[in-house]
């Protein structure tokens, strides 16, 4: 295997120059955290499969071999393990990037995540901070099989401590990978799987945003439509099946699932009097209720119709031939869009 | 050496009780830190409490066999002071559900408590709210109402009680339309505190003493009725009102009053005044829609001089004293009556000292300290009935003067914008002319422009 | 309590206190003999302070002044023997009963004394170069293997071990008992200790209690041969011999941190007191058990060693004195402890700038000053 480049600084420039043009979701993650791994080498990567085999959704393909065994780890088969080692490589000043295989094999991590990551650093009260990544593939829409469409969202989003962010786009990707490397908090990075080969544009001179921040992506005047990851795309899909019935629709990329940027959806909401949430989560207690809740105290006033969310169903993921039925596609937005209008 | 009190501590992370089981110790006993004081048998285990004191034991307080809460005295001990915990209260009970510092009512103790609950939740013992005073209940019945949020807000702006609006939405919800309409009727009738009639079915009052110089009245009509002993009020005409009737007089029955008025939708002029209220640099002083008013009025005696003019009889013929300058006089009802201070060389002041000099005018008016000097020279003047409530009028001009516009209330109603009915704060603009200075069309651009000037202050940038 | 072809365990005191080296402890003669009289003292010292400190923080919380205290009574020998086995520039990872390994390090007892009162979810801050790069209590059983295994992965991948050094490599201990030895992390922290050959001791305490759940229903084996089968070597201790913890833990500290990879230890010894103060033992366990571990007392055993060897009467008295001194500035200081600022629980939740503790905090402070009289 190749030894740790020296010259990382150049590595880090040729990288940069070589990055443009439309590029998948999948390889925006990898060059943004190819950026990290070569400007910073407290930052390291760790995960099952992630090493010689680039991760199996070739997402962390060809670090290894660029940046060595001891940068790009390839751990023991124990998600619980990986976490709990990443705190301590944290506690000893180290930046640890973890993957977690697939969504549903997050659970066996939950207690070293939210029992232990997420409480460190209040627990030291401020002596030492946890600046550990967890990449999450999530959500559904690839026909797979058990465990391996959740979006365990709301588990992480409730949980002090922590932050959550869900890039929709390739641009946003490249970007926020890095921003979540560079905080000094535990960030959850979820990464909607059944857009890692979607193609978009990467502005790899500057980020467009703060990490977290919402952003409005469509203008519209009738109805806000608000969602995060994946489901961007089927709100802009079903923004546009709308335009053409004649119903204008505003759609935002929420970006930032915990905090959440506040602003341009409740500026959004007092133009438009309506909005729609759309996610994959099931919906009972789930990320969009608190913002629909959040948001109706806030735009009250602006409300013709009461906050809508188009959520899942409240059971366990079914078998992937019933995803269609059981996700929320554009149909299923654009119902509540027709619900909203009718208020 | 200060008597120090022992109670029952929390010994096994939310127990709420205990009993005592054996007094190791006596009154009278000496005790040192940690000597064992008590056996106590708790829900988990049987436990020995450890003197937190050094010093005598004056007084068990609890007999054995007896199950105590948690936090109740069950010793005192003599003891010296810099032995003892702090003053702050134990950590016991902390953990106990909800109890604080304090500790959590037995149901035994606080069977009492108003409210219906459902049997198995207790009524959770009495309570405090340290809260300053409770949320102050709107005082609508519109809660049964149904009307969309943006309405109810519409409603309360315009002081609309949504219960009494009749809906037409078919839901049954109250609409905008609902609203706006039930707005611009609510205003006719006011709530007026109208006296009763007095006793007396007539009151004379005197206008001047038997040897008064004033004018005749036109009809040379006397007091006509005789004053029925006690049951008439005379005031003596003296001082303001004696000159205010006087200028009244000499005003009305020399120059020819001509009243013109118009309609204006001022609801930009509101939202610059609520905008000059907000900022930084307007802080410190009173801004009010009359402050606009009175920039008005100065524009448009520039575009039409003639309404600052003023009629002079003289030996060789009448002439039109027409002033290049604006002493503008606001009309001001005060505790001694009503008197027209006047703002010297107003179109030389800009928004803030124009609204520095009208606050100044209004303080100095409500203390009665306005001078003589004060209300001389005025060339134009405003009176404000809006503060009364009225739309419009027909004032009477300020002798020497050949103009006054009247300032009408400013209030929602529905206007037309854009083709829809919307409620807007909408005003009426009025004034009195003297026809020997100004004709129709002189008077109705003068008070076209003021008009303007409210429904765009925008203009004012001329 | 003996079961077949139980493993062979390294005692060099014996429980009357004579030096009494079994075959197991040939090995680790040479460090005992490298001992000063002073070294012993020190050990000594440090056993009976920490019973008298134990002692009065279970005493504070029957007087209301803690929630709680897991005593560490019986334990002595173990914690002393391992800690004073570690290198100034080591790592240690407690779980919650080490209390005298935290003070050796340089922590004041003041700080666990702030989490058993609430006043804190931690205690001592370590980093502070005063606390001995010593970890915070860990209340979640097991958790921190994991930490510590993380920890060592960092020293190798830092080149801050390995390089024969013994001044300088640094190597991780941490501490666990039975009943968290079932737990997956355990498991999972020895793995990757293995798999990576980190710089590390698993320091086993088997107290022979889970609250009230006994060792033999945690494991049908010896725990020693848990180690063994992760592929690190394995070493059975008198967990009540303060030399034999010393010598072996010091000889496996040294070999990790020199890049031999991890080891694990396991210290039997016993639970004197309850699990907590909450605990009630009479419940689960008999008074002929606890007397035939009281007759292998630690601390009894250190002492009758020592005057054997013609240690003064006096060292005895003034240690004494010592310990009653220690505990009793412990209770003074406890009792003056103040409370908590309202907004200190914002303070840290976040170490970047987050908007909904500004927002949360803004809140309560008004939602305070709200109230007849202002703020509580």
């Amino acid at each position: 295997m190749t030894t740790v480049s020296t010259s990382t600084n150049q590595a880090a420039a040729a990288t940069a120059a070589t990055v443009s043009g439309p590029m998948p979701l999948g390889r925006a993650l990898n060059a943004g955290m190819r950026q990290a791994l070569a400007t910073n080498d407290r930052v390291l990567l760790m995960g099952e499969d992630i090493g010689r085999l680039g991760g199996v959704f070739r997402v962390t393909e060809g670090l290894q071999a660029e940046f060595g065994e001891q940068r790009v780890l390839d751990t023991p088969l124990a998600e619980s393990g990986i976490v709990g080692t990443a705190i301590g490589l944290a506690l000893a000043g180290f930046r640890p990037v973890c993957e977690i295989q697939f969504d549903g094999f997050v659970f066996p991590a939950f207690d070293q995540i939210t029992s232990q990551l997420a409480k460190m650093t209040n627990r030291l009260e401020g002596a030492v901070p946890m600046p550990v990544v967890i990449r999450i593939p999530y959500g559904g829409h690839i026909g797979a099989i058990e465990h391996h469409q959740e979006s365990p969202e709301a588990y992480f989003t409730h949980t002090p401590g922590l932050r959550v962010v869900s890039p929709a786009t390739a641009g946003d990707a490249y970007w926020m990978i890095q921003e979540a490397i560079a905080s000094n908090d535990p960030v959850i990075f979820l990464e909607p799987k059944s857009a890692y080969w979607h193609k978009g544009e990467v502005d790899t001179t500057a980020p467009a945003l703060p990490l977290h921040a919402s952003r409005v992506v469509r203008r519209g005047t009738d109805v806000t439509l608000v969602g995060h990851g994946a489901m961007v795309g089927t709100l802009l899909q079903a923004a546009a099946l709308a335009e053409s019935e004649g119903t204008s629709c505003e759609v935002v990329d929420l970006r930032s699932l915990s905090p959440v940027d506040y602003g341009p959806i409740l500026d959004s909401v007092r133009r438009t009097g309506r909005m729609v949430y759309a996610q994959e989560a099931p919906g009972f207690t789930s990320l969009g209720s608190e913002i629909a809740a959040t948001v109706t105290e806030r735009a009250f006033f602006s409300l013709e119709a009461p906050v809508l969310r188009v959520s899942a169903f409240d059971t366990p993921f079914p078998p992937a031939k019933l995803e269609g039925t059981y996700l929320p596609d554009a149909d299923r937005i654009l119902e509540a869009v027709d619900r909203a209008l009718t208020y | 050496m200060s008597t120090q009190t022992f109670v029952l501590p929390d010994v096994g992370e939310g127990l709420t009780e205990a009993e005592i089981v054996t007094w190791k110790v006596a009154p009278g006993d000496a005790v040192q830190v940690n000597d064992v004081l008590v056996e106590i048998e708790t829900a988990k285990s049987l436990v020995e409490l450890p003197s937190p004191f050094t010093g005598t034991v004056s007084e068990t307080l609890v007999e054995e066999g007896v199950t105590v809460a948690v936090g109740t005295p069950i010793v005192t001990i003599e003891a010296a002071p810099s032995s003892a915990p702090s003053a702050a209260a134990p950590v016991s009970g902390m953990h106990g559900s909800g109890a604080g510092e304090s500790p959590s009512v037995t149901p035994e103790a606080g069977a009492e408590g108003g409210g219906a609950v459902l049997v198995g939740y207790g009524t959770g013992g009495a309570a405090t709210s340290r809260r300053r005073k409770p949320a102050e209940r709107p005082v609508t019945a519109s809660v049964g109402v149904i009307a969309k949020p943006p309405i109810r807000k519409l409603a309360r702006d315009l002081g609309v009680d949504l219960a009494a609006v009749t809906p037409s939405g078919e839901a049954g919800e109250v609409t905008r339309e609902d609203v706006v309409k039930h707005a611009s009727q609510a205003s006719v009738f006011r709530n007026i505190e109208t006296p009763d009639w007095p006793e007396v079915r007539e009151e004379t009052i005197a206008v001047a003493p038997a040897a008064a110089s004033a004018s005749p009245a036109p009809n040379g009509v006397a007091s006509p009725f005789a004053q029925a002993a006690g049951r008439v009020e005379s005031i003596p005409v003296k001082g303001v009102r004696k000159a205010t009737s006087t200028a009244m007089v000499q005003s009305a029955y020399s120059a020819p009053h001509v009243s013109v008025w118009t309609d204006v939708d001022a609801t930009r002029t509101m939202e610059l005044v609520k905008r000059l209220k907000a900022s930084p640099d307007f802080a410190d002083v009173k801004i009010s829609p009359l402050l606009i008013m009175a920039r008005a009025v100065i524009w448009a005696v520039r575009r039409t001089p003639m309404v600052n003019a003023a009629w002079v009889d003289g030996d060789g013929g009448a002439q039109i004293s027409v002033r290049h300058y604006v002493n503008l006089g606001i009309a001001a009802a005060t505790p001694r009556g009503l008197l027209v201070p006047n703002i010297k060389d107003a179109q030389d002041l800009n928004m803030r000292e124009l609204a520095r000099a009208l606050e100044k005018l209004t303080l100095t008016a409500r203390e009665g300290k306005t001078t003589p000097a004060d209300q001389q020279g005025g060339t134009i003047t405003i009176t404000n009935i809006g503060v009364f409530g009225m739309d419009a009028g027909t004032p009477i001009i300020n002798p020497g003067e050949s103009g006054i516009v009247a300032m009408g209330t400013i209030r929602q109603k529905p206007w037309v914008v854009d083709g829809e009915v919307r409620p807007r704060y909408v005003t009426t603009v009025s004034g009195s002319f003297d026809h020997r200075v100004i004709d129709g069309d002189g008077m109705s651009r003068f008070i076209a422009d003021v008009a303007s000037i409210l429904e765009e202050p925008a203009l004012l940038l001329d | 309590m003996t079961q077949p072809e139980e493993p062979e365990l390294v005692r060099i005191l014996a429980a009357d206190g004579s030096l009494a080296p079994n075959p197991a402890a040939e090995p680790y003669l040479d460090l005992v003999n490298g001992l000063a009289d002073s070294d012993l003292e020190t050990l000594y010292r440090d056993m009976v302070v920490i019973r008298a400190i134990d002692r009065q923080a279970t005493s504070l919380q029957r007087q209301g002044q803690l929630a709680l205290w897991p005593p560490s009574l019986g334990q002595e020998a173990a914690q002393v023997g391992s800690a004073r086995a570690a290198r100034s520039q080591d790592h240690l990872f407690p779980s919650y009963r080490e209390h005298v390994v935290t003070r050796i390090r340089g922590v004041d007892p003041i700080g666990i004394i702030k989490l058993m009162r609430g006043l804190s979810h931690g205690g001592w801050d370590p980093t502070d170069p005063a606390n001995g790069n010593t970890h915070i209590y860990t209340l979640v059983l097991g958790a921190q293997t994991l930490h510590a295994t993380g920890y060592g992965m960092g020293l190798v991948f830092d080149g801050r071990c390995g390089t024969g050094d013994l001044e300088r490599d640094e190597a991780v201990i941490v501490y666990y008992g039975d009943g968290a030895s079932s737990q997956g992390d355990v498991h999972e922290a020895m793995v990757f200790a293995a798999s990576y050959r980190t710089p590390e001791v698993f320091f086993l305490q088997n107290n022979q209690w889970a609250i009230s759940v006994p060792v033999a229903t945690q494991s049908r084996t010896p725990l020693v041969r848990r180690g063994e089968g992760y592929g690190m070597p394995s070493i059975r201790i008198d967990g009540n011999d303060v030399l034999a913890s010393y010598a072996v833990t010091r000889r496996a500290l040294d070999e990790a941190r020199s890049g031999e990879g991890p080891r694990a230890i396991e210290a039997m010894t016993y639970r004197i007191g309850a699990h907590t103060t909450s605990d009630d033992p009479t419940k689960y366990r008999t008074s002929e058990e606890e007397q035939s571990w009281a007759q292998r007392d630690p601390i009894a055993r250190m002492r009758a060693f020592l005057e054997n060897r013609g240690a003064p009467f006096t060292l005895f008295d003034e240690v004494d004195a010592e310990a009653a001194a220690a505990a009793d500035d412990l209770r003074v200081r406890t009792n003056e402890l103040g409370g908590l600022e309202r907004d200190s629980m914002f303070a840290h939740v976040y170490t970047d700038p987050h908007p909904l503790m500004d927002e949360q905090r803004r809140w309560l402070a008004e939602y305070e000053a709200s109230f007849e009289g202002g703020t509580r």
